[in-house]
């Protein structure tokens, strides 16, 4: 493990500059330096440090919507109280990812641009219709969450762009949202399973209804037979359930370690269930824990919960 | 409140917590080398070719070594069956081919990839009841020509056999009401200690000097001392602060290849394991079990008969493990009143990564196998499960799996106060339940030393031996002598895990360090008690019987005036006589038993100072997932006297939590090609500390008549509070889902898949 230069941009053009050289840019580390040390793949050889580009920084509002900048850590998000009530789905999200060491350090631009099948706020982001800013040296393009991803650690961005933030839309009024993930233990996990929901209701109708799932195929993505089955329908328990099924059938889980196909499909569709029940609970306006997977799974001892 | 019982802060632990502790990784010498293993690219096969050229070819390499480079000798302490770097044939994927030293660790790691070897496949033998086929590939052709003490019981892939027989289990079988026959499996699984294993070698003409993270500094001296066929006067093992081991850093394990590394570099060499490597060339991991049990009971409840045949995996090669089957009968007979018994267990070799101790070893495996089939025999019985172990669990006068007649135990107690502690028997939601599970372990005698000396000021200093793991054992033996001598434990220091000035001691092991250490400095301290007392009643010019030492001065009886102090006497003894105590207290002899229907007796025919346990855990299983809760547990155990609450304390906790793991999550993988899947920690999965429940900890306090235990009359406890937490947890499970889980771990995949059976 070991990159050849390293250099510590003060400002974007400066880190777009080191891009256009070849160097990888890095901030929190959790993804690259702890694949390296594991492994996973080297580092590269040459490295432009972004952390200390304040412009990167912040969450900020915007017309109800909310823009992220690509330094925000995990840890900011859930301390974002227009995250926990508008984009909770985002929330719940970002307060699972690994430990507290790395909702601390890791960003949602790294956790973005690295690209994993199995990252939280994957799901979110893309049922909350967030835009990525693409800025490299020759200019700026604007590109949706749901076309960003082509495969596992692979995007559509060009070798010298940089994400530097991302821009979610406000979302309607009577939306609620939920991110449920299938946890073996209380911390440090990864996904095996998960599952977002974002449901609108008009009165006692589902006016739209995004639905995501994650880790189950070489990209998250939403399930239109899922959504079609929850869209214009009383969100009765029925209506859940077809709509849980439907994202579970849309599945092309893998066996591994972390689980068999079989095992992963049918937890498929009790998260799913489990994260539009949720999020179907808020868009009335009840109240549930942030994060929601923990009580999901039925959090009684001590620590997180 | 005796010295030893009270509150104290131990030496090591400013230093740990703060982070400026020094462990072997942080060690640096000018001009020291950076050593990489080049392993195995088969887990079986024979090796055709080894050309290292192009590796000493590299610019920056200084020692590139196979087994051509070292003494051709065989070691492993009860077979001899493995060598320093293969020879024919690798047996697993971290067995060891070649190794480097150079400048850095990339140029070592470049020089590892550069090393040309040539093999030819032979078949893996990875299932441990398929090793033991008739047929079956042998791992050792030669196994019959390989030294082994004489106890071992051994055949082709069966590396060790053991039988426990008791009265006749054919005719118990027969006359039973109920007989009940159940099959487990128990995964293999790993110690991980959160520092992985490093070594540094420095040589000083013809002696060697090796900073090692072993658990076992004395015995790594001897394994150093055979392999490399050195005196063990030229070999000296210092450990610096050890990051925890749970019996994965036991044994000897790499401290010769790198010594040779550096004899032949003429340079210190620093070898540091990655976590990778700590998963597959560990030498020491816990071992997989298949374990078939049948028990006959009487309507009443009274067990008439238990038969069992087991098959632990011994892996590529033989480290402590061949005392395992004996050890694992015992389990898997456990601490009831059994007339009938017959247990045949044996060690098959695979080609896996070798098995070893670890934190009681095969015991957490054989108790949930046995604990989930107590349950079961119970529920045919119609009775419940905590009611059918009272009728039958061991109190004084009983006899054990050997005939062992039980003494000062207390082994009901932990069974009626653990229950209690939970609220067994309590309403609790439909998906929560509570299990019980029992065990039990043994104490292990062996030889230990000790010196304490009274320094000039009149503190004083231990010299010891025995090795800190991190338990707080040796850290704790202070408590012992200063209140043999009056004195505050503060005024000790300790001169600890270096075999150059210590006495022999076998190391953080076998739950022994206060059971035999502690004896050991305790006598030491008796010595210079009455080296004190000798002197004081020179200076007082009283008689030696009138005197006594307290707070730290030797007064006469009844005349506080009449007094000396300690450093007092210490600056006197500096002017003539100086005051050294040494301890080496005698081996408490094993309980009698009757063995003689058994077989590969090799220790463990009986339990000496036996310790009890009952764990009773409240779980909670997502019957949707699987996923299983532990909530809250009660652990109870009878450890004779315990000396040090807080340290005591600290064993159950974490044992507990290293329980939790086992029963949930912790188990390794294995690929067609007999690679482990899952050797890092994103999927081997630890339990963190937020899944850590309430654990409410109670001890039955029944000390062992002098001479038959540890210090006043205490157990030893590092090991014991792993043992019954899986049992408990999977009967829990078991309760609340109607489906019992038969391989550990109990995944959440696995717990749901009984669910849909």
């Amino acid at each position: 493990m070991s990159a050849e230069s390293y250099t510590a941009a003060a400002s974007v053009e400066e880190a777009l500059e080191a891009m256009a050289a070849g160097a990888r840019p890095i901030a929190g580390g959790t993804d690259l330096v702890v694949g390296a040390r594991g492994g996973k793949a080297p580092l590269p050889d040459a490295l432009v440090a972004i952390h200390r580009v304040s412009e990167l920084r912040g969450i900020r509002e915007q017309d109800g919507g909310l823009v992220l900048g690509a330094l925000a850590t995990h840890a900011d998000i859930v301390a974002s109280s227009t995250a926990c009530e508008r984009f909770t789905a985002l929330a719940d999200a970002s307060a699972i990812v690994g430990s507290h060491a790395t909702r601390n350090a890791g960003t949602i631009g790294g956790n973005v641009m690295n690209a994993s099948p199995a990252m939280e706020t994957g799901g979110p982001l893309i049922c909350f219709d967030a835009v990525a800013t693409l800025r490299s040296a020759s200019g700026i393009r604007r590109v949706a969450l749901a076309d960003l991803f082509t495969g596992p650690g692979r995007t559509v961005a060009e070798p010298g762009e940089l994400l530097t933030e991302l821009a979610l839309p406000a979302p309607k009024d009577g939306t609620g949202s939920c991110y449920a993930r299938l946890e073996y233990r209380r911390q440090m996990e990864i996904a095996i399973v998960g599952a977002t929901a974002v449901v609108t209701l008009d009165g006692g109708t589902v006016r739209d209804a995004r639905i995501a799932i994650t880790a189950l195929a070489p990209t998250i993505h939403r399930v239109a037979e899922a959504e079609q089955a929850l869209n214009g329908s009383d969100a009765s328990d029925a209506a859940v359930h077809a709509a849980a099924d439907a994202a579970a059938g849309a599945s092309r889980p893998i066996s591994d370690v972390r689980g068999s196909a079989d095992y992963r499909r049918a937890m498929a569709a009790v998260l799913t269930r489990r994260a539009i029940s949720t999020a179907i609970t808020r868009a009335r306006g009840g109240r549930f824990p942030i994060p929601a997977s923990p009580a999901l799974h039925g959090a009684v001892n001590g620590g997180a919960a | 409140m005796a010295t030893a019982e009270k509150p104290f802060i131990r030496q090591d632990g400013k230093d740990k917590v703060t982070g400026l502790g020094r462990y072997t990784a942080d060690l640096d010498m000018t001009g020291m080398l950076q050593a990489k293993f080049r392993y195995s690219d088969h887990a079986h096969a024979r090796i055709t070719r080894i050309d290292t050229s192009k590796a000493r070819a590299l610019p920056g390499v200084f020692a590139v070594i196979t087994h051509e480079d070292v003494p051709d000798v065989r070691y492993g302490p009860f077979v001899q069956d493995r060598r320093l770097f293969a020879k024919h044939k690798v047996r697993y994927e971290g067995e060891l081919v070649a190794a480097v030293a150079a400048l850095t660790d990339e140029i070592a790691q470049r020089a590892v990839e550069l090393i040309e070897v040539d093999y030819e496949p032979l078949e893996i033998v990875s299932d441990v009841e398929a090793a033991l086929q008739p047929g079956a590939p042998l791992l050792h052709e030669d196994w019959a020509s390989y030294g082994a003490s004489e106890d071992v019981v051994r055949e082709g892939n069966d590396c060790s056999r053991s039988t426990i027989l008791k009265g006749d289990p054919e005719k118990g079988m027969a006359e039973a009401d109920i007989v009940v026959k159940e099959r487990y499996v128990a995964d293999m699984s790993h110690a991980v200690p959160i520092e992985p294993h490093a070594v540094v070698a420095q040589w000083q003409g013809d002696r060697v000097t090796i900073w090692s993270s072993t658990q076992v500094p004395f015995i790594a001296r001897s394994g150093v001392a055979t392999t490399l066929e050195l005196p063990e006067a030229h070999v000296r093992i210092v450990v610096p602060h050890l990051g925890g081991g749970f019996g994965g850093k036991c044994e000897f394990h790499y401290e010769a290849q790198v010594a040779a590394l550096a004899r032949v570099a003429q340079r210190p060499v620093r070898l540091v394991f990655s976590r990778r490597e700590e998963f597959l060339a560990p030498d020491h991991r816990r071992e997989g079990q298949v374990l078939e049990l049948e028990t006959g009971v009487r309507r009443d409840g009274s067990i008439v008969a238990r038969r069992g045949r087991l098959i632990l995996d011994n892996g590529a090669y033989s480290a402590d493990a061949p005392f395992f089957p004996q050890l694992a009968a015992m389990m898997a007979a456990g601490p009831y009143k059994i007339e009938n018994v017959f247990v045949d267990a044996s060690l098959a070799y695979t080609n896996t990564t070798p098995s070893g101790s670890v934190r009681a070893p095969t015991a957490p495996q054989a108790c949930w196998a046995l604990e989930q089939h107590m349950d079961s025999v119970a529920g045919q019985l119609g009775m419940d499960p905590v009611e059918f172990r009272r009728r039958n669990i061991v109190k004084n006068g009983d006899e054990g799996p050997t005939r062992q007649v039980f003494e000062d135990i207390g082994a009901a107690e932990t069974l009626e106060r653990a229950v209690e502690l939970i609220g067994y028997g309590k309403e609790l939601p439909e998906d929560e339940a509570i299990g019980v599970a029992v065990g039990w372990w043994p104490s292990f005698g062996i030889a230990s030393g000790a010196y304490v000396k009274i320094n000039g000021d009149g503190s004083a200093t231990i010299i010891t031996g025995a090795q800190e793991c991190g338990t707080g054992a040796v850290m704790a033996l202070p408590l012992l002598a200063a209140e043999i001598l009056g004195m505050e434990p503060e005024s000790f220091s300790l001169l600890y895990q270096d075999t150059d000035a210590g006495p022999f001691d076998s190391g953080a092991s076998g739950s022994q360090t206060t059971f035999n250490n502690g004896r050991a400095v305790m006598a030491a301290a008796n010595d210079v008690r009455e080296q004190l007392l000798d002197l004081a009643a020179e200076q007082l010019e009283a008689n030696r019987d009138d005197l006594e030492l307290k707070d730290g001065a030797v007064s006469v009886k009844g005349s506080p005036t009449k007094s000396v102090t300690i450093p007092e006497l210490a600056e006197a003894a500096h002017g003539s006589t100086l005051l050294l105590g040494r301890g080496a207290d005698a081996v408490p002899e094993m309980p009698a038993s009757d063995a003689a229907g058994c077989t590969g007796r090799l220790g463990m025919e009986s339990f000496l100072a036996p310790t009890f346990i009952t764990h009773a855990v409240r779980c909670k299983v997502d019957r949707e997932t699987g996923v299983v809760r532990v909530l809250e547990v009660a652990a109870v155990h009878e450890s004779g006297r315990v000396l040090n609450p807080i340290g005591a304390n600290g064993q159950v906790e974490g044992g507990v939590v290293m329980g939790i793991g086992m029963a949930t999550l912790e188990g390794s993988l294995l690929g067609e090609d007999a690679r482990q899947l899952n050797p890092h920690l994103l999927d081997y999965k630890l339990q963190t500390a937020s899944d850590s429940p309430p654990i409410h900890i109670g001890w039955v306090d029944s000390p062992t008549k002098p001479g038959a235990g540890g210090p006043k009359g205490s157990k030893g406890i590092g090991e014991p509070p792993c043992v019954p937490t899986p049992g408990a947890i999977a009967n829990a499970i078991a309760q609340i889902t109607g489906a019992r889980v038969h391989e550990l771990p109990m995944t959440p995949a696995r717990v749901w898949e009984a669910m849909q059976r």
